[in-house]
């Protein structure tokens, strides 16, 4: 089993020199020496980079005799033979086993994808001992293309034989070699804070800053969407809709009225265009966990239903991707990027009745929290289901005002008060999520009747409603409690450091 | 965690071939396999070219006085660590029996570790003593090499009682005809018979192959330096039999 290693290149790149480097370890050690295998390597990582940020790189590696998987952590490395897989995929059709284990919990619901490949020389050291025991590895890394990153030399320690990594590493630097610069891959950059703006800038250039993130986020996630590489893509983007409408609304006060008018329909249209596949992927996302609430049902029982909501999502997909690949929203996009350009522009120019970014954050979230409070505290017992969702839509506003004011606000405060935040739109979401899947399996069943669908699915799905009605109502009894803990003290004094308060 | 352990009370039987071969068969699967070298003539520690040597020795590994970690060595092979054997486990009953629970102890030594290997092989000595009580408590699969002999049905009879007989958790019992000469018609008849009452046998036969004694020539499993060979075969076909049970 490999263990911690030290990974060495040469000095300024120049090219490794294997007679010099086996003459050195050869002082020691007795060296076996493999041939030279030519191998095709492509990094995987989630569109989001999440075995990155887990501190684990994933190698697909495509040698003359079969392709393998590595997974490594920085310290000690696992390796698998990789049978047929196209990328992107999801961490499930990785091959059984330990490295699929390891991998799955961190990629999650995302696929992962393939980066460009590299074509590189690989060679094994193996270091005997004069039993003709291996007793450390160094593995030998070169390029084999004029684009592919420098050589490098990796000294692996074998268990109970540390001393003799050790041993191989000291010759090694004897030899000229040096410690790779750490980083020197980006392997290991901590995701960013949001990028900070001058508080007595422009308003205009904050809003402009948001909808500008949010339109790099819709470009970034559309490939993947059209590709339905997996469900994410299309939520991202749908957040990203979201949180530009939402950013739209927040800024009718100093937008010109042109700009609101001419776009706040068409991304609203949007956001209306990509909901019944998202309301479909939630489904199927959530099956394997509903398959857990059932009593008298199996998991089994609910197939027919998994194979309608296929049927349904592959129905639904047509007329999205349809618009999305229609010259129409290409055109939508590049004159949403214009008009932000505008904006943006605008803002840097002299005018003297400009609001500051500053005093629009503290008013916005002060707005936007203000009607959170008044909203909540309007609800009674007696109040309909809709008031909640109203509530609950506030809760997103506020959300996105403190989202959008993020570069001209404290990063402390502003994650205290997301964090009470999420606490209430946690309920809230249990609380309307239950109310729409239930109102939806009963229409899911009805269809499913007229087609056919065997009793027991139906039975099944029957379950689920009255899991869903019961779990609802749970969420309603905890909505008072929470709503008692955003509008006490602790949330207020949040707030109050982002001028949330202040009237 | 799974820990096989290979086990007859006769000695030349293939249970230190059996557990070399299919740790490694385990190991190549992706498996963090631990190979534990119970035997004081260490063997399998012999066939990975280990130093047969363990500070402390037994004892400072049963009275936990070093972690068992510590004595753990890598093989020439990715995912396959040994435990070496030392001279001084011929003593591992007396140091077992100065134990608070010695019959217990091999399982709370393998918990050590039970975060770092999905196999565990347990290379036993031939003996019924301390050693083998732990291992019946230790052991999930007991693989029972058996050269096709009448008395050799008589030992997996025994054997099969003593593990029934036993108190608390008990593991599976695996037998497999090992060393098979199928000119030999004793050996054709014992094959062909039904098994004691509460044991399998295992359809794999492991044939007596000159291949397989080369083993301590090449200081490698089978499939190591003869990957075609009958016996690698016949390995793989047992390992396959093994792991599914």
């Amino acid at each position: 089993m490999t263990r911690p290693t030290r990974t060495l290149q040469t000095v300024h790149d120049v090219p490794l020199d294997l007679e010099v480097i086996t003459a050195a370890l050869s002082t020691r050690f007795s060296v076996v020496t493999s041939p030279v295998k030519p191998v095709r390597r492509a990094r995987l990582d989630t569109f989001d980079h999440r075995l990155r940020a887990a501190g684990l790189t994933l190698q697909h590696q495509s040698y003359r005799d079969g392709d393998v998987l590595v997974l490594g952590d920085g310290e000690t490395t696992l390796s698998q033979p990789l049978g047929k897989v196209e990328w992107p995929a999801l961490a499930d059709a990785l091959p059984a086993g330990r490295l699929r284990e390891l991998t799955a919990p961190v990629t999650g619901i995302r696929a992962l994808l393939a980066m460009p490949q590299e074509f590189r020389r690989l060679r094994r050291l193996d270091l005997l001992n004069e039993d003709g025991k291996t007793v450390a590895r160094v593995e030998v890394d070169e390029p084999g293309s004029p684009t592919a990153g420098p050589a490098q030399l990796t000294v692996r320690t074998l268990r109970g034989y540390e001393d003799q990594a050790q041993r191989a590493a000291r010759l090694l630097s004897g030899a000229g070699l040096r410690p790779l610069r750490r980083g020197s891959d980006g392997d290991h950059d901590s995701p960013p804070e949001p990028t900070k703006a001058d508080r007595h800038a422009s308003a205009t250039l904050l809003l402009a800053m948001g909808l500008e993130g949010g339109l790099a986020t819709m470009r970034m996630n559309l490939p993947g969407l059209l590709d339905d590489v997996d469900t994410e893509f299309l939520h991202d983007f749908r957040v990203a809709v979201r949180r530009t409408r939402s950013t739209l609304k927040l800024g009718r006060s100093i937008l010109p009225q042109a700009v609101s008018e001419r776009w706040e329909p068409p991304f609203k249209g949007l956001g209306d265009l990509t909901t019944p596949v998202r309301d479909l992927d939630v489904y199927e996302l959530d099956l394997p966990t509903m398959a857990g609430w059932l009593v008298a049902a199996g998991p089994a029982d609910l197939e027919p239903f998994s194979a309608h909501l296929r049927t349904r999502r592959a129905t639904a997909r047509e007329p999205l991707v349809r618009e999305l690949r229609s010259p129409g929203f290409r055109r939508l996009l590049t004159q949403w990027g214009d008009e932000l350009d505008g904006l943006a522009d605008a803002s840097y120019g002299p005018n003297s009745k400009a609001l500051s970014a500053g005093l629009w954050a503290q008013r916005s979230i002060s707005r936007a929290y203000r009607r959170v409070v008044r909203g909540g505290a309007a609800i009674t017992s007696d109040s309909p289901a809709t008031d909640l969702h109203a509530l609950r839509k506030r809760c997103k506003e506020l959300r996105y005002a403190i989202e959008v004011c993020a570069p001209v606000v404290a990063n402390g405060p502003r994650k205290h008060a997301l964090a009470h935040l999420k606490q209430l739109q946690d309920v809230l979401g249990r609380f309307q999520d239950c109310q729409v899947q239930s109102t939806a399996l009963h229409g899911f069943a009805e269809a499913m009747m007229a087609d056919g669908t065997p009793a027991s699915a139906l039975l099944a799905m029957g379950e689920l409603i009255a899991h869903l009605d019961a779990e609802q109502a749970r969420a309603r009894r905890q909505f008072d409690g929470a709503f008692a803990r955003f509008s006490g003290r602790p949330t207020r004094q949040a707030m109050d450091k982002l001028g949330g308060t202040r009237r | 965690m799974k820990v096989y352990a290979t086990y007859n009370i006769k000695g030349g039987v293939g249970k230190t071939t059996t557990a070399v071969n299919l740790a490694y068969l385990s190991a190549r699967e992706g498996r963090r396999t631990l190979l534990w070298d119970l035997d004081p003539q260490g063997a399998a520690t012999y066939l990975f070219r280990v130093r047969p040597r363990v500070k402390g020795g037994a004892h400072a590994l049963v009275t936990r006085h070093r972690p068992i970690e510590d004595a753990i060595k890598a093989t020439d092979y990715d995912n396959l660590d040994l435990l070496p054997a030392d001279f001084s486990y011929r003593n591992m009953d007396l140091d077992l029996d100065d134990t608070k629970k010695p019959i217990r102890r091999l399982a709370q030594l393998l918990k050590e570790v039970s975060d770092d290997y999905d196999v565990i092989f347990l290379d036993c000595p031939p003996s019924v003593s301390l050693v083998s009580e732990n291992v019946l408590h230790a052991a999930d699969t007991l693989l029972i090499p058996l050269i096709p002999a009448t008395l050799s049905m008589r030992t997996l009879e025994q054997l099969t009682q003593f593990v029934a007989d036993s108190a608390g958790r008990k593991p599976e019992l695996v037998a497999f005809f090992s060393m098979a000469d199928r000119r030999k018609r004793l050996h054709r008849d014992v094959i062909a018979a039904a098994p004691p009452r509460g044991a399998r046998i295992s359809t794999t036969v492991i044939p007596a192959l000159s291949i397989i004694e080369q083993m301590a020539e090449h200081r490698a499993p089978v499939p190591v330096f003869a990957a075609t060979s009958r016996a690698a075969q016949c390995y793989e076909q047992l390992w396959a039999d093994v792991r599914t049970s």
